[in-house]
């Protein structure tokens, strides 16, 4: 199985609370990784180091390593270009201040693309793929923060896929959509997995059941195990932690 | 079922007593107002009409009108944003999209703060040591408008980062994600969506150029100057203008038996361009609210 990410020794603080305790491993190529845990216990700010946004936060330090494709991020001279490798959904919906379609042709334009055809076909592309489309196609030209809250969700999907990325990283994109959305989109992710790497981080463990390949337990900055959602998920996972936290009764 | 309890009763007598102090208050606000503006307009208008505004001050300033001090005026009131206005509104965006916290921003916004608070007569004798005396401008429009400047730039710099504060931290984060720089998210998602603050900001601070004394009178203000009427361009800014908050000033204390009405007058022209820039800067607001993007 070829290795799309290599996580190791990374520890990542906050002054002095530490966010991530020297955790390792590794994410497949084209698997659906799902990342779960109580608050708090590092899968966002897991994905903050990722496409290197942590960056922006001040007092955050980060030690060990993360590789893409064998090449340790941190020795990434265009941080645009491996923002651009990686799509973020996060967990509430932001529709930018823009039209549906400058929202989704947003990244495109800021590296660069200007052709008309190119952005058209792209905007159809990852509304469609987001299951957006056929609810916005009549009113492309609306605000993209007059939508819906579930409506949003799925616009920012479909921007994070506007830069055609390696890894897309769903932090509970489900939060603020209905069910029956939420499924759609789910079937989506399931197609898209033959084209990208996926990082599902969720609060819904029946979500991590449903879709991920392998799943991964966070607990309070540490990486409690990884392994094959089934394993995960049977009655012996390698920790009590994890059945406990998967079955409910944890804490 | 609802009778009125005891405690219902005087929860509505309170109620309305609060309801009457808090209209007593206001009243009390807009009455001198309101009072101020008709009692200059009543004083005003025997001396009001158009030569008013376009004649010099005639007869050591005891007739005529006004046009050298509200041309003076105008220039200072230019120059000085056409200083503090970019200087101002680029310093703040760098303090708000760029500047990590660090002990430089710290400072440099406790500073900001109490500029703000410096009364103006030390900004002008800080326009005296630093443009007309070290810098060697003289007493001069130029000089009295840097120090004009001065005095607004830290109200800009508070103002345009209320602005852009506004702006959700959100919207920036997304930007961020889909691999934006922070210049192209300024550029298509802040400024966009701060610019009429920002110049909401920056047209308050028209009424305060216009209507300072302090600052301009040991700079670049004279008592008297007569220039050429109806020409815009009657002034140079390396020299000396009359303006009008000054030449109130004179003719209201320092010249006998000027005709009564030109003090009003030339108080009603100074506060009415001052209203009407403001209301420009309502308009922006009132325009703006009703396009809001979220």
């Amino acid at each position: 199985m070829e290795n799309k990410i290599e996580i190791s020794g990374l520890q990542v603080r906050y002054g002095d609370k530490t966010a991530l305790n020297r955790i390792s491993f590794d994410v497949h190529k084209n698997e659906i990784l799902g990342i779960i845990g109580p608050a708090q216990s590092g899968k966002t700010t897991f994905l903050k180091v990722i496409n290197r946004t942590l960056e922006f936060i001040p007092e955050a330090t980060v030690e060990g390593t993360v590789k893409l494709d064998g090449v340790d991020i941190d020795t990434i001279d265009d941080v645009y270009e491996l923002r651009r490798r990686i799509g973020m959904v996060l967990p509430l919906p932001v529709g930018l201040p823009l039209s549906i379609y400058d929202n989704v042709a947003f990244a495109p334009r800021t590296a660069g693309l200007r052709t008309k055809s190119e952005l058209d076909e792209i905007v159809e592309r990852c509304l469609q793929q987001a299951a957006l489309w056929d609810e916005v196609k009549d009113r492309l030209d609306t605000l993209g923060t007059k939508l819906s809250g579930g409506q949003q969700q799925r616009l920012t999907i479909a921007r994070a896929l506007s830069h055609q990325p390696e890894i897309l990283c769903l932090d509970e994109f489900s939060i603020a959509i209905d069910p029956v959305t939420t499924m759609r989109i789910e079937e989506v992710l399931k197609t898209l997995q033959t084209e990208m790497t996926i990082l599902l981080v969720t609060n819904l463990v029946q979500q991590a059941k449903r879709l991920a390949t392998r799943t991964a337990f966070f607990l309070n900055g540490d990486l409690i195990e990884i392994d094959t959602t089934d394993i995960i998920f049977s009655d012996n996972p390698g920790s009590q932690a994890t059945y406990d936290y998967v079955n409910g009764t944890f804490g | 079922m609802f009778t009125e309890t005891e405690i219902g009763r005087q929860k509505r007598r309170i109620e309305n007593v609060m309801r009457i102090f808090f209209l007593v208050m206001t009243s009390l606000m807009i009455i001198p107002l309101l009072l101020i503006i008709g009692y200059l307009l009543y004083k005003a208008l025997p001396v009001l009409s158009l030569e008013f505004l376009f004649e010099n001050p005639k007869d050591n300033m005891r007739a005529g009108g006004i046009w050298a001090p509200f041309l003076g005026t105008i220039y200072l009131v230019i120059v000085s944003l056409l200083v503090s206005a970019p200087i101002g509104v680029f310093a703040a965006v760098y303090l708000n999209e760029y500047a990590r916290e660090s002990w430089f921003t710290r400072i440099t916004n406790l500073a900001v703060v109490n500029l703000a608070g410096v009364p103006s007569i030390v900004h002008a004798l800080f326009g005296v040591g630093a443009f007309v005396l070290f810098a060697g401008l003289g007493e001069s429009i130029l000089a009295a408008s840097l120090t004009l400047a001065i005095m607004t730039l830290p109200v800009i710099i508070a103002s345009t980062t209320e602005a852009l504060k506004a702006v959700p931290m959100s919207f920036r984060e997304a930007c961020w994600n889909l691999g934006a720089t922070r210049w192209q998210t300024i550029r298509r998602i802040v400024i966009p969506n701060s610019i009429s603050g920002i110049l909401t900001g920056v047209i308050l601070q028209v009424s305060r150029a216009a209507g300072e004394t302090a600052p301009i009178m040991f700079t670049g203000a004279v008592f008297y100057k007569a220039i050429a009427e109806g020409n815009l361009f009657a002034y140079n800014i390396a020299e000396q203008c009359m303006a009008l908050s000054l030449h109130l000033f004179t003719i209201s204390t320092q010249v006998p038996d000027v005709t009564e009405g030109i003090p009003y007058g030339t108080a009603v022209v100074l506060v009415g361009s001052v209203l009407l820039v403001n209301a420009a800067a309502i308009v922006l607001r009132i325009y703006v609210r009703t396009r809001k993007k979220w």
